[in-house]
């Protein structure tokens, strides 16, 4: 059969020309739906491949067993000799050092930093001979030489650091340096969820910075089995074992690989779920379009059913047109989401590996389109089905989809209302305002669907600006555990840091442009944990002037200490809890003054009133400029005097600071205000255009009796503004009111260290810009679709 | 040209093309009408030969391509959108082959609606003149009735309320018993025939011989050209049967 002849395919290309607005937003919803659907696939598909890849190369253990302290190494050689399904396994020992104790620094431009953002353990290890080893960027097994340090990838991408760079160690007694020699991905510890990574020595540079101290011991016990499946049961048989180490985190195969794929693959579930969300906005459109074209076209459906043609093939006919529509976007959708994925999993790619393509890359795609296409097809046949109840004589003679019953319940429907919305007793001044209220009731159930629209569209354009404006604000420090002051010093620990502090300090306080010098030490404590000691950020120094804002308690006097939210809940300790913590060999008991809440340092940090004293592993020094001084201009005098010294405008400081949060932030808010706009446009056009198409009578009467153009116009666009309107206030409504607390939740969950946000909106953004520009942008579509109405013949909406 | 104070409506060489289609289809061409005041005309031909697209070319409901049209003596082609649906208010009404109400207005409010637009500030008064008309044409019982509870003539003749609700000089319809049966038509065309003794202008499209002979003058049209017409004088019952043959004999000469 010659296709392009076929009545269906005819019948699809008129259907397509004809409408073409309609179509056009229809398929645009499609392309939408189809394209995040289709990325977020492909990105999960490479995420698996690129995990499964590095776990070829890298031989992940299949149980793994983390301990702190002293262990008997007998007990494990026994476990083992009696578990015949263990084929290999090993006792990786590590030293962990706290962030704040890592710098690095590049001897070429003089660069330099630390890690202290960084919120996971750092493991210092030697490469493995049988499994679990360390892969460097090429897939091979990188040995390291005495002096040289391979960096975990994600280090390298955040702190941007490159090869030949110098790493600086701060141990007991002294300074251990390493060369950057390369990179390496951790097949244990890639996740982003992860909680620890690891850095490759050398065996002697390793025993060199046992011995030097600072460090903490940890080992893991790793057990490859001859069936990873028995990983669960092994891992009952490790644990009912008494005399094995344990006391830290024990990890299986299968967990290892679902944390690796969902926290990389939380972008793509959520592209996914969004695609979920745009196809259902899209299938509520097309039914919509459907089921007026069914009442448009009902005489013609009665000619086609009276002919004797079977149901199925007027739905065949009818479906055509949703066919083609459906496999164009899915083809568009698809080809866009190509280029997209391939950016996406850039960053995937270099934390695992580059993943083979195969057969799955191109099927999960295709299943992908397939499964859209499918289902959009299936709900347009099922609404479609709408034609079998059509009845021959009903159809043509009254124009009606309905049957008599159905007929009749819809008569005394109508009639109940027009008797309730008496004109005669109307006496106010605007007749057109009248018919477009009573309009707007009787067909409300139609016209919901605008509301419901501006109300998500405000919420989504709205949420995302309001975090990212909280984050900029200058008001912002006080979320991030400091004071609120003009410059900031940062002096990180060095063979002469206290000299350097002691020269910086001084020249601050003989400076007439700077008043208020504050001065605190960052120094490294440990707290009493479990059976364990953990390493805890306190910084001391005065307390007594302005701090910062506390979510319970207040400052620390002398034998208190001021925990952050993180650290607070990690410690499960609340305001007046006793805690243990010792420093330099000697332990003290000190009471909890108060919790405030913290960004800076991943969170986890406390605040002790005292003196500061040298030693200390790095200093912060705060002032205040006096009234006319620029304190960018007093920071950068300072940054050239002190090249040791980090001397930066507070307000940049929180740019810098939380430039990773806000540039997603940022990102976010633009998506959403593009993708809010976007959608409330499509759909507000969609449905006026549809509208319009069915009010054509009721235009046309109006017309006839003697309204002009623009007052029937105008009473569209009203019934479009109030109804836009509306949704845009209830969505401001909830920013103003919900909003806060659902994403100060989402805030709280994600361990940024805020438990308590509120928001700093940049009102005349939020409360006014935005809502106009969104109800404008809609209005402007009402504008556009109706500008064509005026030029008709208006006789021609009352012919049949 | 003078305007002569006996014509209600006029028009000089008017077309009209329906751009819609390819090539464009010219369904009125030059068509010169004069309508005298208190005449009662029927346009008839056959299907497709454009008596609707006329009748709405003259009444200011389509614009027409070219020519002009004047309701007495003043040119409706010039009028703004505005402009001319003031006229339609206050000087015109439309009955068309479908009864066509707003849904979610009962019978009155559905008449009501011109006579408010009309006058917003004599809503009383207009009330009580709606109420005087659907009690002349009988339906004043139906009043609070939904559209879809009435019978087709019942529905025809508030059609005819409302379009005389703001007691205009000229009235328009397009085949008003096209969808009627006979006893209901005739129900109508009494209705219509009285109005036009009231001194109502009146301008009729209609496919039925038996409507048509209540006309004072009937035209013909072919091919959107006006062919010719007939002056069958005033209207009386008694002589209906004679009129109609008389008509029909015209009719079948012109091989409708
Ligand atoms: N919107 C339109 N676009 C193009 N052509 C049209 C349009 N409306 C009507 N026509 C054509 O114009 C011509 C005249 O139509 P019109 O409706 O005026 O005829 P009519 O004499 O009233 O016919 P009927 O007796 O069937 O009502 C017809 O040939 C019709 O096909
Ligand atoms: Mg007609």
């Amino acid at each position: 059969m010659n296709e392009r002849n076929s009545p269906y395919f005819r019948y699809a290309y008129n259907a397509l020309i004809k409408d073409k607005g309609v179509n056009i937003a229809l398929a645009v919803l499609l392309i939408l739906s189809a394209f995040l659907m289709v990325t977020g696939s492909m990105v999960m598909e490479r995420s698996i491949g690129s995990v499964d890849q590095l776990f070829e190369e890298a031989k992940p253990p299949h149980y793994l067993q983390m301990h702190k302290g002293d262990y008997d190494p007998d007990a494990l050689t026994r476990f083992a000799s009696d578990h015949p399904e263990i084929d290999a396994w090993l006792v990786e020992e590590m030293l962990g050092f706290d962030s704040a104790a890592i710098a690095w620094h590049r001897p070429s431009t003089g660069e330099s930093g630390d890690l202290a953002d960084s919120l996971i353990d750092n493991l210092f290890v030697t490469q493995q001979e049988e499994f679990d080893f360390l892969i460097d960027e090429t897939g091979a097994i990188p040995q390291a030489s005495r002096g040289e340090v391979y960096v975990p990838v994600a280090y390298q991408q955040s702190f941007g650091l490159q090869a030949g760079d110098k790493l600086a160690i701060r141990t007991d007694t002294g300074i251990h340096d390493l060369r950057i020699r390369g990179f390496v991905r951790d097949s244990q510890m890639a996740s982003s969820l992860s909680s620890a990574t690891r850095f490759l020595v050398s065996e002697a540079d390793f025993q060199e910075l046992g011995r030097a101290g600072g460090g903490t011991p940890e080992i893991i016990a790793e057990y490859r089995l001859t069936d990873p499946s028995l990983a669960s049961e092994f891992q009952r048989a490790y644990e009912g074992d008494k005399a094995l180490p344990k006391n830290g985190q024990a990890v299986t195969y299968q967990m290892i690989r679902l944390v690796n794929a969902f926290s990389d693959g939380l972008v793509a579930v959520a592209m996914v779920f969004l695609s979920l969300l745009l196809i259902a906005i899209a299938l509520l459109s097309l039914r919509f379009v459907i089921r007026g074209t069914l009442e448009e076209e009902v005489r013609e459906i009665g000619v086609m059913k009276a002919i004797g043609l079977p149901d199925q093939a007027i739905v065949s006919l009818y479906l055509s047109k949703y066919r083609v529509m459906t496999l164009l976007a899915c083809i568009i959708g698809g080809v866009l989401a190509v280029i997209a994925s391939g950016l996406l999993t850039r960053s995937i790619q270099v934390n695992y590996a580059q993943a083979p393509v195969g057969l799955t890359t191109i099927l999960v795609p295709v299943l992908a389109l397939l499964s859209v296409y499918l289902f959009v097809i299936a709900i347009c046949r099922g609404v479609l089905r709408g034609v079998r109840k059509v009845q021959v004589v009903n159809a043509l003679v009254h124009g009606s989809t309905l049957h008599e019953r159905q007929t009749a319940r819809h008569a005394k429907r109508q009639a109940r209302r027009a008797r309730r919305t008496s004109l005669a007793s109307y006496r106010g001044r605007s007749i057109s305002r009248r018919l477009a209220f009573s309009d707007l009731r009787a067909e409300s159930g139609q016209w919901v669907l605008i509301p419901i629209v501006f109300f998500l569209g405000t919420v989504l354009m709205t949420l995302p600006l309001n975090l990212l404006s909280t984050f900029e604000s200058p008001r912002f420090v006080t979320y991030m555990g400091a004071p609120e002051s003009d410059v900031r010093a940062d002096l990180q620990f060095s063979k002469d840091v206290d000299s350097v502090r002691a020269d910086v300090l001084s020249s601050m306080r003989s400076d007439g442009q700077l008043t208020q010098v504050r001065v605190f030490a960052n120094e490294l404590y440990e707290i009493q944990e479990g059976e364990g000691w953990e390493t805890l950020r306190v910084e001391v120094g005065d307390y007594s002037g302005a701090t910062v804002e506390f979510l319970e308690g207040g400052r620390p006097e002398p034998g208190q200490i001021a925990l952050s939210v993180l650290n607070a809940n990690r410690f499960q300790l609340s305001t007046g809890s006793k805690l243990t913590i010792r420093h330099g060999g000697e332990s003290a008991t000190v009471v909890v003054s108060g919790i405030y809440q913290d960004v800076t340092s991943g969170g986890h940090t406390a605040k002790m009133q005292g003196e500061v004293t040298t030693g200390a592993s790095g200093y912060v020094i705060y002032a205040n400029t006096v009234d006319r001084a620029d304190p960018a201009a007093v920071a950068a005098q300072y940054s050239e005097r002190f090249p040791a010294a980090t001397v930066i405008p507070m307000r940049e400081y929180v740019q810098q600071t939380l430039s990773h949060t806000t540039g997603a932030f940022r990102s976010a808010a633009i998506m959403s205000f593009i993708f809010g706009i976007g959608v409330a446009v499509v759909i507000t056009g969609l449905f006026l255009k549809l509208r319009l198409t069915r009010e054509r009578r009721k235009m046309g009467i109006l017309s006839a009796i003697g309204f002009s153009m623009g007052e029937i116009v105008a009473q569209v666009k009203g019934k479009a503004l109030l109804t836009m309107a509306a949704g845009t206030l209830l969505g401001l409504g909830f920013v103003a009111t919900g909003g806060e607390s659902l994403v100060g939740l989402f805030i709280s969950l994600a361990g940024l260290g805020i438990a308590n946000l509120s928001f700093i909106p940049n009102l005349l953004l939020v409360y006014v810009a935005y809502p106009v520009i969104l109800v404008g942008a809609g209005y402007l579509g009402a504008v556009v679709l109706t500008a064509r109405l005026h030029g008709a013949d208006k006789s021609l909406w009352l012919r049949a | 040209m003078p305007h002569d104070d006996h014509v209600m409506l006029e028009s000089r060489d008017l077309a009209k093309t329906y751009y819609s289609t390819e090539p464009p289809t010219q369904v009125i061409n030059g068509v010169d009408l004069i309508v005298r005041k208190g005449e009662f005309l029927v346009v008839m031909g056959a299907s497709g030969s454009g008596k609707s697209s006329l009748l709405y070319s003259i009444s200011g409901m389509d614009r027409p391509t070219s020519g002009t049209v004047f309701l007495e003596g003043r040119d409706l082609t010039s009028l703004s959108d505005v402009e001319m649906s003031r006229v339609r208010l206050t000087k015109m009404g439309f009955i068309f082959q479908q009864a066509h109400f707003l849904s979610n207005l009962n019978i009155r409010d559905n008449i009501l609606l011109p006579a408010f637009k009309a006058a917003p500030k004599e809503k009383d008064a207009a009330v009580a003149r709606v109420d005087a008309i659907m009690e002349r044409f009988g339906i004043a019982h139906i009043k609070q009735h939904g559209i879809t509870q009435v019978s087709g003539g019942q529905l025809q003749r508030a059609s005819l309320c409302r379009a005389l609700a703001c007691e205009p000089s000229i009235l328009f319809a397009d085949e008003p018993t096209g969808a009627l049966n006979s006893s209901m038509s005739t129900e109508v065309m009494e209705a219509l025939t009285e109005v036009h003794s009231d001194g109502t202008t009146l301008v009729m499209v209609t496919h039925a011989p038996a409507c048509a002979a209540r006309a004072d003058r009937v035209i013909y049209l072919r091919d959107g050209r006006l062919v010719d017409s007939r002056q069958l004088g005033r209207w009386s019952k008694e002589q209906s049967t004679q009129r109609e043959d008389d008509l029909l004999a015209w009719l079948r000469k012109l091989g409708f």
